[in-house]
């Protein structure tokens, strides 16, 4: 696991935004190949959209072959409504960019039959060939998405009843009136995140800290669904000071440490894209099981040049079993009696016992 | 000066036209205030979209995005009272169909280069056989949202004739009568056809509601659908007060041509003053800003009175961007311009202002120190809500019609902010864009 430590949210929202615009370009994405992107809603995320935003019309990136999948939406609530997700994403990013609107998908929670969306949820983001990278944020207590603390590390996309907390924190969007707060979402599950080809998770925020501790300290726990990202090949964290306050010192030393040497040996800790790994492993497989000789055996054990080898070789002579005496020198075995043992009772190598 | 506008089509690779044009950096007109949205229009519909609704559900982009370079926004103006321009008068009887039509597209489409997309064609005082020429050609006409029609009438403004003669003002008195046996004297008057078809080509009257039946006239009017403003007036408050009771929603022209405030006796302005509470009727009412016709302080006075019922007209004369001189007026009087001021020949009574709606909208700025949005919305949101358009005019909210003015906001020579129209866009196309006027 990566972890990137800044100063403050807005650093931290800038390198994740650098970050997923390098990796976009390095993909080339085409209309044939495009790059799949996993979105997050929240405060964490939103300066991030900002810098995205902001970059486009820089003209440093285009989102025209990117698709892009949202991690979850409420139940039952109308996506016009201003705390939708489709609200959120609209306002934020999709506004502003150049992506195709059928590029975009974010689960309906108004959908006739719920559990059917989220299977065509999973199906859709498998026919893009998964998720190449899943942007995402946590809450204090850990969750991801939607699972909340006691989620199963292997769930897919589903329907979700909210915890009380949860409905509770977002009461302050819904005129403080719990009885408004939707109590039931469609989320991605933590195992749809972690089948992606790479995890980049921003955590902003003092409040985000024991979430932070428990997932990069402790173990893998359903209680703390965040932590499940310790199983994934390419998770990167992006976090800033406040949040690492948990965190033992000697933690946050050694991701510093490791980030500052990588820099000065002039290598960042990019993904290189999967094109180049798939070649790198196909170029290793193919040398492994070509026949040609290795560089060190034509060094050292060149052939001959214009040499017989069948005619040079002398051949190995018939095996003649013989008694080991005769193949002593004359005279060496002198004085030794090799004749036949004699057995003999042990009890006559015995003193006889007194009396 | 900021950046130019600029425009380019989002997308090559799409597969086809959406004409769906999106606004952005730009500061949108909404709710009294000016904020930094994105607006989108269609030109197949005329209308504003739901950005996010075509999105989502439409899976459709703009084909064109206009960077507006940090520019306002705002709704087309409504005009409720112009009673002619670039030597037109809509109250004088055509020779012909034919070139009263002509004249009349002509003023349109010059009207929309002064920010104004829909008006109400206002006649003065007339005899009735003219009424019964011209009032067909005043009627609503957006039904067919062309947007190459330019500026959109709403309907006729019938200023007259049942007015009161000691405050007539220019219309002639010859031609004045009262309502004595109700709407059937406004049938006689406008003509039959005014008040059978559907949808009548009158959309507001001006009456003088202490005339014998105009209380009852207002009641029936109301019932038609037609508005009935109040003016040319010596009406005390009582009389005001019992015309708003009836279903007068409106006053013509504040302080012009109507008893003066007293203060014993309020009159009509007293209608004003009446305490905020529910169910208390305050009516809308219109104010010249020309900087004659009324004192600055007294624009203000009105404006901190009631300013949800202020709304800026020009009562603009045909005479707009004429010569100096003394041109022929109807009903055998003539006018002289001199300068910016109109006088009825012979007299000192000021004969309607020349003067266009932008630039009372930045006198407006000047005298009272409002916000943009504030004084942007005595020509939009107000009228609009006095018509009972505000769904569909006045405002960029979705589905309303995409009616746009596009105004750069600067500071004048003597240091006043100042309002300069960019860009006029009627039903979705734009008629008018200054930057390619100038070159």
């Amino acid at each position: 696991m990566r972890v990137i430590i800044r100063k403050d949210a807005p650093e931290a929202s800038v390198y994740v935004a650098s970050y997923i615009i390098e990796r976009i370009k390095a993909f080339r994405p085409t209309p044939s190949k495009p790059f799949v992107l996993g979105l997050p809603t929240g405060s964490s995320p939103e300066l991030v959209y900002k810098h995205l935003v902001q970059a486009y019309k820089n003209g440093e990136i285009s989102f025209q072959n990117v698709i892009t999948f949202n991690m979850d939406e409420y139940v039952n609530l109308p996506p016009t409504h201003p705390e939708s997700y489709h609200s959120f994403m609209y306002k934020h990013f999709f506004s502003h960019i150049d992506i195709n609107p059928s590029n975009v998908h974010i689960l309906d929670g108004n959908a006739p039959d719920l559990a059917r969306e989220c299977v065509m949820y999973e199906e859709k983001i498998r026919r893009c060939g998964g998720i190449e990278l899943f942007l995402g944020g946590i809450g204090s207590d850990g969750h991801i998405a939607f699972n909340e603390p006691g989620s199963s590390l292997n769930s897919r996309t589903r329907v979700k009843t909210l915890a009380y907390e949860t409905v509770v924190a977002n009461s302050r969007f819904f005129d403080d009136d719990v009885e408004k707060v939707p109590k039931m979402a469609l989320t991605v599950g933590v195992a749809t995140v972690l089948d992606a080809r790479e995890v980049v998770i921003i955590v902003t925020g003092n409040h985000k800290a024991a979430a932070l501790q428990q997932s990069l300290e402790q173990g893998v726990s359903a209680m703390c669904p965040f932590s499940a990202l310790q199983l994934h090949e390419r998770a990167l964290i992006v976090a800033d000071d406040p949040a690492t306050i948990e965190l033992k010192v000697k933690t946050v030393n050694y991701y510093k440490s490791i980030e500052m040497i990588a820099n000065q040996n002039g290598f960042t800790q990019t993904i290189r894209p999967q094109v180049e790994i798939d070649n790198t492993s196909k170029s290793v497989k193919e040398e492994l099981d070509s026949p040609v000789p290795s560089v060190a055996k034509e060094g050292l054990l060149a052939k001959p040049e214009n040499v017989d080898l069948q005619h040079m070789r002398s051949p190995t002579p018939e095996l003649m079993p013989d008694r080991m005496a005769s193949r002593l020198a004359n005279g060496y075995g002198n004085g030794l009696d090799t004749g036949e043992v004699q057995f003999q009772n042990m009890s006559s190598r015995v003193a006889p016992l007194a009396g | 000066m900021p950046s130019a506008i600029r425009s380019h089509s989002q997308s090559p690779i799409r597969r086809f036209r959406t004409r769906i044009t999106k606004f952005t950096n730009c500061r949108l007109l909404k709710n009294g205030s000016l904020v930094k949205e994105d607006l989108w229009i269609g030109a197949d519909s005329g209308k504003i979209l739901d950005g996010q609704d075509v999105f989502f559900h439409r899976q459709t982009a703009p084909d064109q995005v206009i960077d507006l370079g940090g520019r306002i926004l705002s709704p087309g103006f409504i005009d409720v009272q112009l009673n002619g321009a670039f030597g037109f008068n809509f109250s004088i009887e055509p020779e012909n169909s034919a070139t009263y039509v002509k004249e009349l597209t002509r003023i349109k489409k010059s009207l929309v280069e002064t920010g104004v997309t829909s008006f109400l064609p206002t006649t003065t005082s007339q005899r009735p056989e003219t009424y019964h020429k011209v009032l067909r050609f005043l009627g609503p006409s957006g039904a067919q949202r062309n947007a190459n029609d330019g500026a959109e009438s709403l309907g006729a403004h019938c200023e007259g004739p049942f007015i009161n003669p000691c405050r007539n003002g220019i219309h002639s008195a010859s031609v004045l009568r009262a309502p004595a046996n109700g709407l059937e004297d406004l049938i006689a008057c406008y003509g039959q056809d005014a008040f059978d078809q559907h949808t009548s080509p009158i959309k507001l009257v001006t009456l003088a509601p202490e005339l014998p039946g105009s209380l009852a006239t207002i009641a029936e009017l109301k019932k038609r659908n037609i508005i009935t403003s109040i003016g040319h007036s010596a009406a005390t408050y009582e009389e005001a007060k019992d015309a708003v009771e009836s279903g007068a929603s409106m006053i013509t022209h504040l302080f012009n041509a109507m008893s003066p405030l007293h203060h014993r006796n309020p009159g009509m302005f007293g209608l004003l003053g009446q305490a905020s509470v529910p169910g208390s009727q305050k009516p809308f009412f219109g104010i010249i800003a020309d900087g004659i016709h009324l004192h600055s302080s007294v624009v203000n006075i009105a404006w901190n009175a009631h300013p949800d019922g202020f709304i800026l007209v020009t009562d603009a004369m045909p005479l707009v961007g004429m010569p100096d001189g003394v041109y022929d007026w109807t009903n055998g009087d003539r006018l002289v311009k001199n300068g910016h001021i109109l006088t009825l020949e012979g007299s000192d009574k000021l004969a309607g202002s020349s003067i266009t709606l932008i630039e009372c909208v930045n006198n407006f700025l000047k005298w009272s120190g409002t916000s943009f949005a504030q004084a942007l919305g005595t020509v939009t949101s107000t009228p609009s809500r006095m018509l009972g358009l505000e769904n569909c005019k006045g405002t960029l909210e979705p589905d309303a019609d995409a009616d746009l003015v596009v105004l750069e906001d600067a500071i004048d020579a003597n240091g006043s902010p100042k309002l300069q129209v960019e860009q006029v866009w009627k039903f979705g196309q734009c008629l008018f864009d200054a930057s390619s006027h100038s070159e």
